[in-house]
């Protein structure tokens, strides 16, 4: 039987789509089979993130309504022998297509053929966040160093106080730029962590290969020495429940002289 | 007064003919009195029930008048109504049928979410976007730039075709067949013709060769393709 974890944040863009696909790609890599939930209707995006986008017949809304049974909309995603699968949402609706208890049906009926369901909640606190949360049994809340994030974060985690689900929420700290906050610009893990009064799963450094992963349909993860990706795999680890120490912001190394003088040569 | 109901013997079988200018509680009553006499005489030469056509002339009878007509028969163990038929239609019937039969010009972008239906044929001059759909329940000739979804024949006529190149698509679908392009990574040009083909399959092939692949709609525009 498996359990579903619902992916939120509140604050738009701090990569709770990102989060999603590279987590399910993770625990997919540890030979657990996932299920990824889409629930931001009418801006669906996690297909896109995972390339699967072209390969859409049906979807969340069609399973909800009885239009087409919930086998048939699953899209598999070929590069993982039958371990990771995605329900998308539907484009051309709004939230309001869907209520709690068919997002609740839809969990409940997968849950005994996947290890883990991830649904991917939409921005914000309206109906389709309560929808994400209807069938989740755990949270993961994602945020970025920016206090905007965190604050979104903490209202988050007090509607979670509203609305408990089976186990606490736990928290990811995305797009860490190392530097920042390492001369103490922006908050650091501890207090954001401190603050929110929640348990860390993991941090994620900043990296532009996770957009450029992400335009390709790639998942970071799927890059071995990607730090980005190397987040992603110590979470995925995490949730299985392994201890994996958390990873060590390092200053970033400064090019020398003689590196930019062969630097400059290259470009010329 | 002559009968408002004439039976009439046709090389199909039986039709009823009713009378357009009659009283329709005329027609009723002379429907009544031609079936029980029919009864009386068939009674014991026709085992099987006999099924008639009605025909009701300039007269269109509405679906209230039309199911009254097949109540009536139903009192008649022995007969029943095969179909009401008319000459006449009504605009809406022959709006439809213009539309199912007219090439219709679309020179839009359909933008990811949006969903564009159209009945008949589209010459299609736009765009479709990632994530956004064209479904027609014609032929569709595609001279714009299709990114999305492209159906032809929605919802289920395999008899359907799209012309054109379409080779960026996420998908073509005609009926109820569809395949990924991803998948197949098709070469594909300007005369390129997607059809279903006998083995109720996908198939490509050319504009030259419509006369082979669709006899049917090649007769339709006059086979002018190649003399």
């Amino acid at each position: 039987m498996g359990k579903a974890y619902v992916i939120t944040s509140g604050k738009g863009g701090v990569g709770k789509t990102t989060s999603s696909a590279n987590i399910g790609t993770a625990l997919a890599m540890l030979g657990k089979k996932v299920c990824l939930l889409d629930l931001d209707i009418g801006l669906r995006n996690l297909d896109v993130v995972l390339g699967l986008d072209n390969r859409i017949m049906y979807d969340i809304v069609d399973v909800a309504t009885g239009r087409a049974k919930l086998a048939q909309a699953l899209v598999k995603d070929k590069r993982f022998d039958d371990l990771l699968y995605l329900l998308p949402a539907a484009q051309n609706t709004d939230k309001s297509a869907l209520n709690q208890e068919q997002v609740k049906e839809i969990v409940d009926e997968l849950k005994p053929d996947f290890d883990y369901i991830l649904i991917d909640c939409p921005a914000g606190i309206e109906q389709g966040f309560m929808n994400a949360i209807a069938g989740a049994d755990s949270a993961i809340i994602v945020t970025t160093p920016e206090i905007s994030a965190v604050r979104d974060a903490d209202r988050v985690v007090g509607l979670l106080e509203q609305h408990p689900l089976q186990e606490q929420p736990r928290l990811i700290i995305n797009r860490i730029r190392q530097h920042m906050m390492k001369d103490g610009s922006v908050m650091d893990v501890d207090e954001i962590t401190h603050h929110l009064g929640v348990e860390l799963l993991g941090i994620v450094l900043d990296d532009d290969a996770v957009i450029t992963t992400s335009n390709q349909g790639e998942p970071v993860v799927l890059q071995p020495e990607n730090p980005a990706g190397q987040g992603y795999r110590d979470i995925a680890r995490r949730l299985e429940g392994e201890s994996v120490p958390l990873m060590e912001l390092k200053d970033e190394v400064k090019p020398t002289f003689w590196q930019k003088v062969t630097h400059w040569f290259k470009k010329s | 007064m002559p009968d408002a109901a004439v039976l009439k013997g046709t090389k199909d079988g039986y039709e009823i003919v009713v009378d357009e200018n009659a009283n329709v509680a005329d027609v009723f009553a002379s429907l009544r009195k031609l079936l029980n006499s029919l009864k009386t005489q068939t009674a014991s030469t026709h085992p099987q029930t006999i099924s008639f056509d009605v025909y009701t002339g300039m007269r269109l009878w509405s679906a209230n008048d039309r199911s009254k007509i097949e109540k009536l028969f139903a009192d008649y163990s022995d007969f029943s109504v095969h179909k009401i038929t008319s000459d006449v239609i009504t605009k809406e019937q022959s709006n439809q049928m213009l539309e199912q039969l007219s090439v219709h010009v679309v020179d839009k972008i359909i933008r990811n979410g949006q969903e564009e239906r159209i009945q008949g044929d589209v010459l299609f001059l736009g765009k479709v976007h990632e994530g956004g759909k064209l479904l027609v329940s014609g032929n569709i000739y595609v001279l714009g730039d299709v990114k999305g979804i492209i159906q032809a024949g929605t919802p289920d006529f395999e008899d359907k075709m799209i012309i054109g190149d379409v080779h960026n698509a996420q998908q073509v679908r005609i009926g109820e067949q569809f395949e990924i392009l991803d998948d197949t990574k098709r070469e594909m040009n300007s005369g390129t013709v997607i059809y279903v083909n006998d083995l109720h399959v996908l198939d490509y092939g050319n504009v030259e060769d419509l006369k082979q692949i669709n006899p049917k709609f090649f007769n339709q525009i006059g086979g002018v393709i190649n003399g």
